[in-house]
């Protein structure tokens, strides 16, 4: 038996090399592309629909198209202004004051001293761990009979009765901020001291030779340099805040009587306690836009201190 | 040495002698302080925790309130721990084989919508959890996946993915070109080159990232609250929020959790430390 075969004419391949390329280089995106579809495009276009409808989960019955009525009740509940108000307490209050004590921090832990790798992963941990134990530890040092805050301060003469403090009006936004910015410092203290680790020796020395002290090099020298890495740490951790919603939804659930409720939580509650996916759209939307703008914001920002340098 | 020929102002004496001593130690008590509180409790008995006057060290330390927290059948502790072990391996497994593939792509290949497609994963890393709970759930209810590891395992990944993508992209720009090039002159194909050339040389950076994953993943409550429903589902987040919703709270089981829970985090934490930092400010000092 014998075959025919003659001499295969080589073939244009039938796809172009660069053509292949970019086909290769696209199927590298796929898996990633669908993961991002899956978990967070489609459903923040769920969202938007949800928005739409009459939808609480144990309410099939009454599940119909109500236009824009979810946001002409948001727009109507003074609970969401409250908490929307109360989200700017929380993210100004907890941002400013893990920008000054994690600088501080920063400048510390740049000093030349025995152990100081040691101590850096140590500050670190509040950082690191989950915000459900971060909220459980602090509930713990808060509470009113076997809290040691209470005991410390008493035996300490600045305070003469016990206070709870999460479950007073007053106090409980302070109290849950204060965690925060404990929580919070590390991640400036990072941050700051890699910037800090960038200013080149030669800029101090000779402006130490030209006689500035230390407060005038931190203020002529530190600061302009470390002017991006602050715009870019601030920016990101003012959003990071307005969305968290683990730390207060561990330790006071929004209350007492909404004292401690921001926009995220509120959000949580909709979604999670009182299964009404139909508001918890809207809201999700309105935290949407505000991530948005923020973001827009941030950009321009960012790009500002880049045209700059 | 010129700085010795200064003489060195009066603030500068203060800061560089007892203002640091002072400041370290203060921030090092506030840093810790509140773990080794909750470690202290941790040893306690019932009586010694809830002792009036406070009473701060424990005279008679007991692993008491570990074994109870581990062996309990009502907030069984050793499943919550093996739950959030199996959901954050295999989320950290997935995550970095997709970030891995999907870095590559965008260090290397010249497409249409790349710079676009990045600032989206940059967008997504900004997005509100909460704002997902609802529709995610909707989706896992609608293909069954309630009270399973996949609805976790997939929910995580709305957040680890875009920041591994972001780090891989990093990682990946900083090798060079050639000694893939010159690989695929040698007839590697291009799948090729990345594992035999590529992969090897970022390996620490994707190791970092990998335990990165895994250590966010850790953390996750909100979605593990909400997509699971049964006791033996929940992770070490959930578990420890469950156990302070059973009846009134018990502070010295509950301790225990706080402590077991995190423990292998600080540990994993320890160990990449470097990298991160690295991989956290590298986009923003270059700014």
């Amino acid at each position: 038996m014998t075959t025919l075969s003659l001499p295969r004419p080589r073939t244009r391949p039938l796809i172009s090399w660069r053509v292949r390329k970019l086909l290769i280089g696209y199927s590298y995106l796929v898996p990633a592309a669908l993961c991002m579809l899956a978990t967070v495009v489609v459903p923040i276009i769920l969202a938007i629909k949800m928005s739409l409808y009459a939808d609480v989960l144990y309410k099939p019955q009454d599940y119909r198209f109500i236009g824009l009525g979810n946001y002409v009740r948001l727009v109507q509940d003074p609970v969401f202004w409250l908490t929307l108000w109360n989200s700017v307490v929380w993210v100004f209050g907890s941002v400013i004051l893990q920008f000054v004590f994690g600088f501080a921090a920063a400048l510390l832990l740049q000093q030349a001293f025995r152990g100081r790798a040691l101590v850096r992963t140590l500050t670190l941990l509040p950082w690191i761990i989950p915000g459900v134990v971060v909220g459980l530890i602090w509930e713990w040092l808060y509470q009113p009979n076997y809290g040691v805050i209470n005991d410390l301060l008493i035996r300490a003469g600045w305070m003469h009765e016990r206070v709870a403090w999460l479950s007073s009006p007053d106090l409980a936004m302070a109290a849950v901020v204060f965690t925060n910015v404990w929580r919070g410092i590390p991640f400036f203290a990072i941050m700051l001291l890699a910037g800090l680790q960038a200013v080149p020796d030669e800029l101090y020395e000779a402006a130490h030779v030209d006689g500035a002290g230390v407060l005038e090099r931190f203020w002529h020298i530190t600061l302009p340099l470390l002017r991006p890495i602050i715009v870019v740490a601030t920016a990101t951790r003012i959003i990071w805040t307005f969305n968290y919603a683990d730390l207060i939804f561990v330790m006071t659930g929004g209350g007492p009587a909404n004292a401690t409720q921001i926009t995220s939580t509120y959000t949580l509650l909709q979604a999670y306690s009182s299964l009404d996916f139909g508001y918890a759209g809207a809201l999700s939307v309105v935290l949407l836009l505000v991530m948005l703008t923020f973001t827009a914001l941030y950009l321009r920002v960012t790009k500002g201190v880049e045209e700059t340098e | 040495m010129t700085r010795r020929h200064v003489p060195r102002d009066l603030a500068e004496r203060l800061l560089g002698g007892p203002v640091v001593w002072i400041g370290l130690v203060l921030l090092t008590a506030f840093a810790l302080g509140p773990f080794i509180w909750m470690l202290l409790t941790s040893l306690k008995d019932r009586q010694e925790l809830y002792a009036t006057p406070l009473q701060y060290l424990p005279v008679r330390p007991t692993f008491e309130n570990y074994v109870d927290a581990w062996t309990s059948p009502v907030t069984p502790f050793s499943r919550f721990f093996l739950n959030s072990l199996w959901v954050c391996s295999v989320t950290m497994v997935a995550t970095t084989a997709v970030s891995v593939l999907a870095g590559y792509a965008i260090a290397r290949f010249r497409f249409a919508g790349r710079d676009a497609l990045l600032l989206i994963f940059l967008a997504t890393q900004m997005f509100p959890s909460v704002l997902l709970i609802a529709p995610l759930l909707t989706q896992w209810r609608a293909l069954g996946l309630v009270d399973t590891y996949q609805a976790l395992i997939y929910s995580n990944f709305s957040f680890t993915v875009p920041f591994t993508v972001w780090m891989m992209v990093g990682y990946f720009s900083s090798i060079p070109r050639d000694l893939e090039e010159s690989a695929m002159i040698d007839g590697c194909n291009h799948f090729g080159a990345l594992c035999r050339i590529v992969l090897p040389l970022a390996a620490p950076g994707i190791a970092a990232t990998a335990i990165f994953a895994f250590v966010v993943s850790w953390s996750e409550l909100l979605f593990a609250i909400s997509f699971t429903t049964e006791t033996s589902m929940r992770t070490l987040s959930a578990g420890l929020l469950y156990m302070v919703g059973q009846y009134e709270v018990q502070w010295g089981p509950l301790s225990a959790g706080v402590i077991l829970s995190t423990v292998p985090v600080a540990v994993l934490f320890s160990f990449l430390q470097r990298h991160l930092i690295h991989g956290l400010t590298a986009g923003a000092v270059k700014g």
